[in-house]
């Protein structure tokens, strides 16, 4: 699951994610991160279910950190999509790739909604609604 | 060696013909005849197979569409003309037309070409046909704006100046900005490779010295049936970049196979997708039609230096096989690479090409005239005097002091009636600068040195450099001013947007 965190001026500081990581043994990934002294935002992807994931989602609220589903992501008009590849080597996660048979394949666990790719597209079928 | 095997015939067109008609030719695309000489051989590939199909889809830019719109009444002599708004070259008679693919909409810019409507025109949508003349005694009408269709053309016929590269050189990015070019969005750092053509399926490097394809050779276009009309303009053979002018009628075309895109911030374009027979008449072409994406290398240059192509600085070779890994290592790093062009299409077409000579629908022929092998491709030098950084700058720069105080230089600005001042140390090498809007800035927040205030990331511009680069320069940093420092950092002048308005003021002269 996708959740973007937001840690506010009182909490940015600890190493709160780290402490989780360790705590739960959930690997969590961290897809986009916006830090300064003031504020921070992370966009991770936590890759459990059920009570593990609820265990490290309220581990987060505990620590002060806000926790909001990260819902948007790309949508791709297949029917228009020639199987370039223009928009794969910009995307910063990996979150586009060429599948076994030179067509493209898109996994929204990693995706982190940065439109790179939108522009990138030659025949403008990536969108973000 | 290679006009020795030359001689070694193996089968001739004719006879591969014969055997398509019978139904008992030996057709197999590119990727599926490097498969059998790494198992049995290339003697094996020569003595068993008749044809190898190739395919390539990518952006060919230069491509277009001879129209004919047939004579309205009363008739127009056609002097402008556009199709969806995206102009049509009219320097022809009276109702033909060119439509390129590159050719930008005037309503909606960028983002729809002279491709794109191609495309519509291939998928049978309603093109609106608009066109202005003067009126002659044979042709009255100055004005007409009606919808067609592909149907309604007399004739539609692709001719493309140049398509098919041989191979393409890769492209990457060292600058701190994102780039958008006709190789695609290249991130900065070296943050990625992008790349085109379609490697060992691409139909050129199959044949690389010409044996087969030639002028008249029957080709798949655009999902329709096509010709090689000749060499492509640039067309380079000796380094290996052969370009191919081809043709083919649009109405048997398939919108499949021919697509408008447009690359972000550089315009519209035309993919294409090409398709030629290879037929193994001797050795050397049993040879070649084998070699992989390993055996086929270009260079990555550096888009970041906005020089002509063949100058912009090469920073690895590469094979095809590398690019399409999709990482390359550029010193110690490994960077995602990726396609342009499409390698499923290019795939898609060699199997429907192979299909076709299979089902007895497909034919070779005999080209006419070989291919030349040799050719230039010469940059176009500038024989008019073209102004430089150097002859516009400012030579007489007022500069200053990283420990001056904030109150004097902003003196310094009022009584000189200068913007921009150039902050540099005791060598006399950049180290910084500082605008009016700097010393604003200083005086709100109650600043006194020039070094707590002044940008230290420098935008310059060297004396030699040409002055549309500069401008685009300042443009992209939203700045009005770059100090103009050698090669050591030395400031040796100032060039700002006011320089450039007195200076080239209605054209290119130096005054």
């Amino acid at each position: 699951m996708r959740v973007k965190l937001i840690y506010s001026h009182d909490v940015v500081e600890k190493p709160i994610l780290a402490s989780i990581v360790l705590k739960t043994g959930v690997p969590i990934n961290i897809l986009e991160a916006k830090v300064n002294a003031q504020k921070g935002e992370l966009i991770v992807s936590i890759p459990a279910t059920g009570d593990k994931l609820r265990e490290v989602l309220n581990l987060f609220r505990e620590a002060g950190v806000q926790v909001q589903e990260f819902t948007e992501t790309l949508r791709i008009d297949w029917d228009k999509c020639m199987a370039c590849g223009a928009c794969i080597s910009p995307c910063p996660t990996g979150a586009l790739k060429f599948k076994d048979d030179w067509s493209i394949e898109f996994d929204d666990e990693k995706c982190v909604a940065c439109k790179v790719c939108v522009t990138a597209c030659p025949v403008r079928a990536i969108s973000l609604p | 060696m290679r006009e020795e095997n030359k001689e070694i015939r193996i089968r001739s067109i004719d006879e591969i013909n014969e055997k398509i008609k019978r139904g008992d030719a030996v057709v197999l695309t590119a990727e599926e005849v490097i498969k059998l000489a790494e198992s049995s051989g290339v003697e094996a590939v020569a003595k068993e197979v008749d044809v190898v199909t190739t395919g390539t889809f990518g952006a060919m830019c230069s491509s277009g569409v001879f129209l004919n719109f047939g004579h309205s009444d009363p008739p127009i002599k056609m002097v402008r003309c556009w199709l969806n708004d995206v102009p049509v070259y009219k320097g022809l008679a009276a109702v033909d037309g060119y439509l390129g693919a590159t050719s930008i909409s005037e309503t909606r810019g960028l983002e729809y070409g002279g491709g794109h409507v191609i495309e519509d025109l291939v998928s049978g949508k309603e093109v609106v046909l608009r066109a202005e003349s003067y009126g002659t005694d044979c042709y009255p009408r100055r004005h007409i704006e009606t919808v067609i269709t592909i149907d309604d053309l007399n004739q539609a016929i692709l001719v493309n100046p140049r398509n098919c590269y041989q191979r393409y050189e890769a492209a990457t990015n060292s600058s701190d900005r994102i780039l958008y070019t006709y190789m695609g969005t290249l991130l900065p750092n070296y943050g990625n490779v992008t790349f085109s053509g379609a490697g060992q399926l691409n139909p050129l490097c199959k044949d690389p010295s010409y044996e087969t394809i030639g002028f008249g050779t029957k080709i798949f276009l655009g999902g329709g049936v096509g010709y090689i009309i000749g060499e492509g303009t640039q067309h380079n053979p000796e380094p290996g970049y052969g370009t191919l002018m081809v043709k083919g009628d649009l109405k048997q075309m398939n919108s499949r196979y021919l697509r408008g895109a447009s690359f972000y911030r550089y315009g519209p374009t035309l993919y294409i997708g090409i398709g030629i027979p290879i037929p193994i008449i001797n050795m050397s072409v049993a040879k070649t039609v084998a070699l992989r994406d390993e055996d086929i290398f270009v260079n990555i240059r550096d888009y970041a230096v906005p020089s002509r192509p063949d100058l912009r600085p090469i920073i690895k070779r590469v094979s095809y096989a590398e690019l399409r890994s999709g990482k390359v290592y550029l010193g110690d790093r490994k960077v995602p690479s990726s396609s342009l062009s499409s390698y499923k299409m290019a795939r898609e077409i060699a199997e429907t090409l192979k299909k076709w000579i299979l089902e007895g629908m497909f034919f070779l022929t005999k080209p006419i005239e070989p291919l030349p092998k040799r050719g230039k491709f010469k940059p176009l030098e500038i024989r008019r005097k073209e102004p430089k950084v150097g002859d516009i700058m400012n030579r007489h720069v007022i500069i200053a002091k990283p420990n001056d105080d904030v109150n004097s230089v902003a003196a310094k600005l009022v009584e000189k009636g200068i913007d921009h001042l150039p902050v540099v140390d005791d060598e006399g090498k950049l180290i910084g600068i500082v605008t009016s809007w700097d010393l604003a800035k200083a005086i709100a927040y109650n600043k006194r040195r020039l070094d707590e205030i002044m940008t230290r990331r420098v935008i310059t511009a060297f004396e030699n450099e040409s002055i549309d680069v500069v401008v685009r320069r300042m443009a992209q940093h939203n700045i009005s001013g770059v100090p103009v420092v050698d090669a050591m950092n030395r400031v040796i002048g100032i060039l700002t947007t006011d320089d450039i308005s007195r200076k080239i003021v209605g054209g290119r002269n130096v005054t």
